[in-house]
């Protein structure tokens, strides 16, 4: 069945800083639809108050990896859309794809070698005989 | 005065040290004074301040999530019946992570705060029951899976599945994926496999007693059933005499004893010699392997005929994943254990 890989996500902003609005205002009104929609996240709001770091939306995935995005200067539905990109990933690390191409079942009739198809050499070949 | 100017300087020296970088200590102690009573600026970090600080987060020692900021036990543990997509009793839920030795080490802590015994006790109940009823459940419902998927296997064989599937490593596997590491609540960090298998057990057992066998069923099913996919059936279930294992299964069926004759033989001479050593039974033939030598090959061709006849080759059709019709299958693993 499907598990969604996002464990929680946690919106650390400031109250009072301007590149925190979005943040803001995606917690007035977006933020509990968006907990409603995803009942699987936890989302933690946790405001800092005076001048802090940058607003930042951290995400936590069940295979360990955090994963952090600046959302300064962002508005409501951009961290929406961010959040749900965010809530679809799985927590693998985003690096180059060295092959655009996997497969589990590599051969399906069974791998060729270069005895596959010589005849055993307990087949016995020896002249027609004459019909009788 | 000359102790109040004393004062005063050792009062400013540290709001200028930050904003001097360590230069304007020794000059300007005159303006430092009258800077110092009026509006001084925040006190800049030190480069070396941030590096060291670094280093202090990079050498901390690991901590459970639930010590971290940001933490919400009740909120986790709803999420986590959402993310599996499972009605939960959430108070046996509650039970199903609690482990004895966090019980044990609790009141351990409780008596040497000084608490009496009375006090000291916990109100919190074990796992333990939870886990082994949902360990007796899992053989039960793996078990019937395996005799209904591969008739012809032998009960040693499925045996060998069942422990496979409900081993510490893959349970525990299965469970640190699934985030229980987070919300178990045991003594060591990072909690021990076997902490983690009872855990997971426990929560099987949970969902038993809320909603029943045949959704649990499912859940045994989906999780735990793709941990066999690429696994062979003869890396799982270890046995030692293959040749005598065919022998016996082709009594059954009342098959004459196979002749192994060699099929193919590439570089007989060479350190790397490959031998193709076919199986026949009535000249008909049964299975082929290769192997090194002529008994290394003798012995993998029994297992390719073992293979074909147990129905577990790669071949064979994928499990099925289907939504069970009735639930007969389940009922009867509850009324089997």
């Amino acid at each position: 069945r499907y598990v969604r890989q996002l464990q929680r996500l946690q919106l650390l902003f400031s109250p009072t800083a301007a590149d925190a609005r979005g943040a803001r205002q995606f917690v007035e009104e977006a933020a509990q639809d968006f907990a409603r929609q995803h009942p699987d996240v936890v989302l933690y709001v946790s405001p800092h108050s005076g001048p802090g770091p940058a607003p930042v939306l951290r995400a936590e995935y069940l295979n360990g990896t955090v994963r952090e995005e600046l959302i300064a200067s962002k508005t409501s539905e951009e961290i929406v859309q961010l959040a749900t990109k965010l809530a679809n990933q799985s927590g693998l690390d985003i690096i180059r794809i060295r092959k655009p191409f996997h497969t589990d079942n590599p051969s399906v009739q069974g791998q060729w070698h270069p005895l596959t198809n010589k005849p055993s050499i307990l087949t016995v070949q020896g002249p027609r005989l004459q019909p009788q | 005065t000359a102790m109040a100017a004393r004062l005063l300087l050792r009062a400013a020296r540290p709001l200028l040290a930050g904003a001097g970088r360590g230069t304007g200590l020794d000059t300007g102690l005159d303006t430092g004074l009258r800077t110092a009573l009026s509006t001084a600026p925040p006190p800049e970090k030190k480069r070396w301040l941030r590096a060291y600080l670094e280093l202090q987060r990079l050498q901390a020692p690991p901590q459970r999530r639930s010590e971290k900021p940001n933490w919400d036990y009740h909120a986790e543990i709803q999420a986590f019946s959402h993310r599996v997509q499972e009605n939960f009793a959430l108070d046996l839920l509650k039970t199903a992570f609690v482990n004895p030795c966090y019980i044990e080490s609790e009141e351990a802590r409780r008596r040497q705060l000084g608490l009496d015994k009375h006090a000291a006790a916990l109100q919190l109940q074990d796992n333990s029951g939870l886990a082994e009823r949902g360990l007796r459940f899992a053989r039960a419902y793996l078990a019937q899976g395996f005799e209904g998927a591969y008739p012809e296997l032998p009960a040693k064989g499925i045996e060998a599945l069942v422990n496979f599937l409900t081993s510490r490593e893959l349970v525990s596997y299965v469970a640190q994926n699934l985030s229980v590491q987070d919300l178990a609540l045991c003594r060591d960090f990072p909690a021990p496999p076997d902490v983690l298998q009872r855990t997971f057990l426990a929560v099987i057992g949970a969902l038993l007693e809320s909603s029943g066998p045949e959704r649990t069923g499912v859940f045994v099913r989906d999780f735990l059933i793709p941990q066999l996919i690429g696994k062979d059936l003869f890396e799982i279930w270890e046995v030692v005499n293959p040749m005598g294992l065919l022998l016996e299964e082709l009594t059954k069926r009342n098959i004459s004893a196979p002749e192994p004759r060699i099929t193919r033989q590439l570089g007989v001479n060479t350190v790397l010699p490959v031998y193709f050593v076919g199986l026949y039974c009535d000249k008909k033939i049964l299975a082929e392997g290769p192997g090194e030598t002529l008994l290394a090959a003798e012995e993998e061709a029994a297992r390719v005929a073992l293979r074909k006849l147990y129905g577990y080759t790669e071949n064979r059709r994928p499990w099925d994943y289907s939504k069970p019709k009735q639930g007969l299958a389940a009922e009867k693993a509850i009324s089997s254990n």
